[in-house]
């Protein structure tokens, strides 16, 4: 209050900057600043790409919605369905299970539990790349890799898991879930810790069994987490790309290898067609922004807040 | 006298300077990229001799290793935006064609390809030419042979010098099997080293240089029949981990896996580094040969190493290109360091090239007679600006469909070649 | 009622026992990967294309050799990849976290005019793939004389969207009454930011530091745009070269790999602490 009255003039500016009204807009003003510098201009230019045929720096060429009628090939699709695969199985896959260990880790009937969380979290501090040679090998070809090994156990013949879309899909997600189990969990956790215990005690004396009480007070209680975690994890799905490139490079066996952004990686660098890339990249924003719409609408996410 | 000592002196004095003056003179800096660490050990030592040689100009060359999907889209990104791009860059040969469209961003080289032409082997250029002018230099030609596993042949009673045809090869391989139950070789599922070599041996093609597609042609057809022909009675099989460059098949290879492969000259290096446990079982010999025609070998892969228009230093740039890859002895180095096939015909049976190597400890010293007898009929490759898309295709659809679902050759090249019809 | 608690009792023990056996089992399983990591590179890179995967310790070809090679493999280059990525790993996640903490609280703590139209903008940057932006960016940084610096590489991520997100949702729980309470004390927004809301966001910000940290450490497309100088790469850059399609360098990309989770580790633990504390500490949530 006294620097006011040193400075003299700013008072006036102080006053505009506690004013209720503009204070918002300060605690916002970093992203939209962010926003407005550094990414309003890509976003505009990456539009107008779409519509273009860039062959270098000097020969730019407009070629109206070509890009996007030439797009809708066999290819394109196989990635489409090879993409929309994944993300389901990954949404289920990583919502579901790092809850239960979530719930499990936060009872009180596991002991250990934070050497537990730190455990489960070192995966995903590891470079996907290498640990995904260590899972190309793991299910390698040959009856000598440690799975079709694992497989003989229970006398099935050895299989070519990444030679086939619903093994290779298996691994996929099996080398996804491994990384980011831990994550999850912890967004989880820290959902649950903030439940206040009293609730189920309340619970239990009106006579809730576990189940109950995860479905009444536990979820209730971890939505805004859960919507945090599922949003992301849809994104993460339709936007995965490393893992793949980690077990099959630039290699598509069975259509199994290629995913939306890795045909945008193909168009825009291994076929050097950065307007085609563009559009491939816009209709996959499209398609994100509405899965992920309807997914929050159906959450009531919007609706909660006003 | 003292005079004349004191003229004496100012002249050692200034000589001196001079001298001092000429070694202190500001090398040239230059930028190179490269995604094979290996390639740069042929660099520096070219670089050090290129320096040792008071008539050239001082060069500093900053060489930048870099992965490799990621240094091709490093360069397509400068390359696009005009600013950003090293002087000297390899490009690898299947993305060479990207930089070849529109308005292209490097520097063609025919002023110090030409006055070579009658010393190289030209072909290897046309991968990296556009409308007569030459943009990439390679380092090796990559003809391919076969490398045989004497050990597991001897022991089926075969001596692979008898194999002169392709089906001497299968039958050869039948026997194989009978008497140490191993096949005879492995066909890549995910790759383009088995289908393409035997292809284009056998006469064909994916594309013309109009871009007319020729995956449909017959003798892709018979291709691939022989191929399946053999993956059919086990005498080939599924390669293990996909393509010749796997760990798996590495592994496997090197315990005595499969009696022998087929891939270029520049695959000498992955039994040295990669299966060291069969050193003095290998050895090399040309492609069997297509009873119905064909040449005798083919050339595949390659790295086009090429200089960039917007450098400052494009002609000295070119010069020491010209230096390190097109002299005798830049290529004599390139076989010494790197075990490539070199581009210059002048080097074969050459006596520096005889040297002793830890290649010939490898494969014995009768490297280069098996690799002067194909020289001659090498068919050249057609590497337009669809070939990026083509060699996709073959890696991911071809050989997939050959190998693992198992359909017809006829299929297989039909839907192959409608595939890259659909892209154009 | 004596009798159905010892049975409970008995239970409990019972669920005790085949929770924390389920626990060590998966604990066990997803350490192999990493186990092997370690064992691997501890072997010559050979043994590991002759063998396959190993999961047995084989005293007789294992030594720290290929450790010591990190020193010397390119002049000890790696260290100098290893430092990079910690100076770009601190800025990073320095810049993010001070900022995305603002916005994320702006969006959830007030009702203002245009909240939903930034919040949703705010989830489109989330969804746009980064591969295709990344032409323009690159020519915004070549006019901005940022390439091949530090700066130029955690450009795009000074406010990370995932990030506001992230304290956003968490923001949301956290009781308005402290907001209203302070304010009649006398102190501003921004003293009841600061002093009050940022105690009550350290599990967010514990969060978040791992997530930003291990994001950082593993970015490998954008840092290798900016970057030109094989001495200012990253640790990612630099491991990418000895993996080629060609084959790949054993040798140096195990112990490469694994001696790259150390500080990431650390930086785990120490904001696992932190985050701990603050979770059990009740100040959260009321």
């Amino acid at each position: 209050m006294d620097e006011s009255a040193k400075t003299g003039r700013p008072l006036a500016k102080r006053n505009l900057l506690l004013n209720p009204k503009v204070v918002p807009y300060v605690f916002i003003a970093p992203f939209l600043i962010f926003f407005l510098v550094i990414y309003l201009y890509p976003f505009i230019s990456t539009i107008l790409m779409s519509f273009q045929r860039i062959d270098g720096p000097n020969s730019v060429e407009w070629i109206g919605t070509a890009n996007y009628q030439k797009m809708f090939n066999r290819n394109f699709k196989q990635a489409l369905a090879t993409t929309f695969r994944y993300a389901f199985w990954d949404v289920v896959v990583l919502t579901i299970v790092p809850l239960i260990f979530a719930v499990i880790l936060n009872s009180s009937n596991v002991k250990f539990p934070s050497f537990f969380k730190s455990l489960y979290f070192v995966p995903a501090l590891t470079s996907t790349i290498v640990v995904g040679i260590v899972f190309r090998l793991a299910f390698g070809t040959l009856p000598t890799a440690p799975a079709n090994r694992l497989l003989a156990l229970f006398g099935q013949p050895a299989k070519d898991w990444l030679m086939f879309p619903d093994s290779g899909n298996f691994v996929l997600i099996l080398l996804t879930l491994w990384r980011w189990m831990g994550v999850n969990i912890i967004y989880y956790i820290s959902g649950l810790q903030a439940i206040p215990t009293d609730l189920y005690e309340a619970a239990k004396i009106d006579g809730a069994n576990s189940v109950q009480q995860f479905l009444h007070i536990s979820l209730p209680g971890i939505k805004p987490v859960l919507i945090y975690v599922i949003t992301i994890t849809v994104l993460g799905g339709f936007a995965m790309f490393t893992e793949s490139v980690a077990l099959w490079a630039q290699n598509n066996p069975g259509g199994v290898g290629r995913t939306i952004v890795g045909y945008m990686y193909l168009m825009g660098f291994y076929k050097n067609n950065m307007g085609m890339a563009s559009a491939v990249g816009l209709v996959l924003l499209g398609l994100v922004l509405a899965v992920n719409l309807i997914q929050l609408i159906a959450m009531g996410f919007f609706r909660k807040e006003d | 006298m003292k005079k004349i000592l004191a003229i004496l002196l100012a002249m050692a004095m200034l000589a001196s300077l001079g001298i001092t003056a000429f070694a202190d003179e500001e090398p040239i800096h230059l930028t190179l990229w490269t995604f094979q660490e290996l390639h740069t050990q042929l660099y520096k030592e070219m670089l050090d001799r290129w320096n040792a040689n008071p008539d050239n100009p001082k060069l500093d060359i900053d060489m930048q290793v870099y992965p490799y999907e990621d240094m091709h889209n490093k360069l397509t990104i400068a390359l696009q935006t005009g600013e950003g791009a090293p002087d000297i860059v390899d490009i690898e040969i299947n993305m060479f064609a990207n930089y070849l469209k529109g308005d292209i961003q490097l520097a063609d080289m025919n002023d110090i390809v030409e006055p070579m032409e009658d010393h190289l082997i030209m072909s290897r250029f046309n991968n990296y030419a556009k409308d007569g002018k030459f943009y990439g230099i390679d380092h090796h030609i990559g003809a391919c042979i076969v490398f045989y596993n004497t050990e597991i042949l001897e022991e089926a009673g075969i001596n692979y010098k008898d194999i002169k045809t392709w089906d001497d090869y299968h039958e050869a391989g039948k026997v194989v099997l009978e008497k140490t139950a191993k096949p005879m070789c492995t066909w890549e599922s995910k790759d383009c080293w088995s289908i393409y070599p035997l292809v284009n041996q056998h006469g064909g093609d994916w594309l013309t240089p109009d871009n007319e597609v020729r995956m449909d042609e017959q003798v892709v057809i018979d291709t691939l029949a022989f191929m399946k022909s053999m993956l059919d009675d086990g005498t080939a099989v599924a390669c293990p981990g996909g393509n010749h460059h796997a760990e798996e098949y590495y592994g496997w290879m090197g315990a005595g896996g499969a009696a022998s492969v087929s891939m270029p000259f520049w695959y000498l290096n992955r039994f040295t580094d990669y299966m060291p446990d069969l050193a003095g079982k290998m050895k090399v010999a040309p492609m069997p040969l297509w009873s119905d025609g064909g040449h005798k070998s083919a050339q595949m892969g390659g790295t086009g190493t090429a200089v960039v228009k917007t450098s400052k230093n494009v002609d000295v740039a070119k010069e020491w290109l010209a230096y390190a890859t097109l002299s005798f002895e830049g290529c004599v180095a390139t076989w010494q360091i790197l075990g490539f096939d070199p581009i210059m015909t002048d080097v074969y049976g050459s006596e520096e090239m005889k040297a002793p190597n830890p290649f010939f400890d490898y494969y014995g010293d009768d490297i280069f007679d098996v690799l002067q007898g194909v020289l001659d009929d090498i068919p050249d490759t057609c590497l337009t600006d669809m070939f990026p898309t083509a060699a996709d295709i073959v890696r991911n659809q071809m050989a997939y469909d050959l190998v693992i679902t198992g359909l017809s050759p006829e299929e297989i090249a039909h839907n192959c070649a409608e595939e890259l019809r659909d892209a154009m | 009622m004596k009798h159905s608690n010892r049975i409970d009792g008995r239970r409990q023990r019972v669920k005790t026992i085949l929770y924390t056996t389920l626990m060590f089992i998966t604990a066990a399983l997803l350490m192999v990967p990493f186990y092997f990591m370690f064992l691997s590179s501890l072997k010559p890179g050979t043994e590991m294309l002759r063998n396959g995967l190993s999961l047995t310790f084989d005293p007789g070809v294992s030594s720290f050799k290929n450790y010591e090679a990190l020193n010397t493999y390119r002049e000890g280059i790696y260290w100098s990849w290893y430092k990079s990525s910690l100076i770009i790993m601190v800025l990073q996640t320095a810049v993010g976290l001070v900022l995305s903490s603002m916005v994320g609280y702006g969006l959830a703590m007030y009702r203002f005019k245009g909240r939903n139209a930034v919040f949703t903008l705010v989830l489109i940057l989330m969804m746009v793939p980064f591969e295709i932006l990344l032409l323009p960016l690159y020519r915004m940084l070549i006019k901005a004389h940022l390439t091949d610096t530090y700066f130029g590489v955690i450009l795009p991520y000074l406010v990370p969207p995932f990030m506001i997100f992230f304290f956003r949702q968490y923001v949301l729980g956290l009781p308005k009454e402290l907001l209203e309470a302070a304010r009649i004390d006398g102190c501003s927004d921004y003293g009841v930011f600061f002093r009050i809301m940022v105690p009550n966001m350290i599990p967010a910000y514990g969060a978040m530091t791992i997530l930003s940290c291990m994001n950082s450490w593993n970015n490998l497309l954008w840092p290798l745009i900016v970057l030109n100088s094989n001495e200012k790469f990253t640790i990612p850059i630099g491991m990418g070269t000895t993996i080629t399609p060609y084959g790949n360098a054993f040798d140096v990309l195990m112990p490469g790999a694994v001696m790259a989770v150390v500080p990431i580790i650390i930086v785990y633990l120490f904001a696992q602490k932190t985050f701990i504390a603050g979770l059990t500490s009740g100040s959260v949530k009321g």
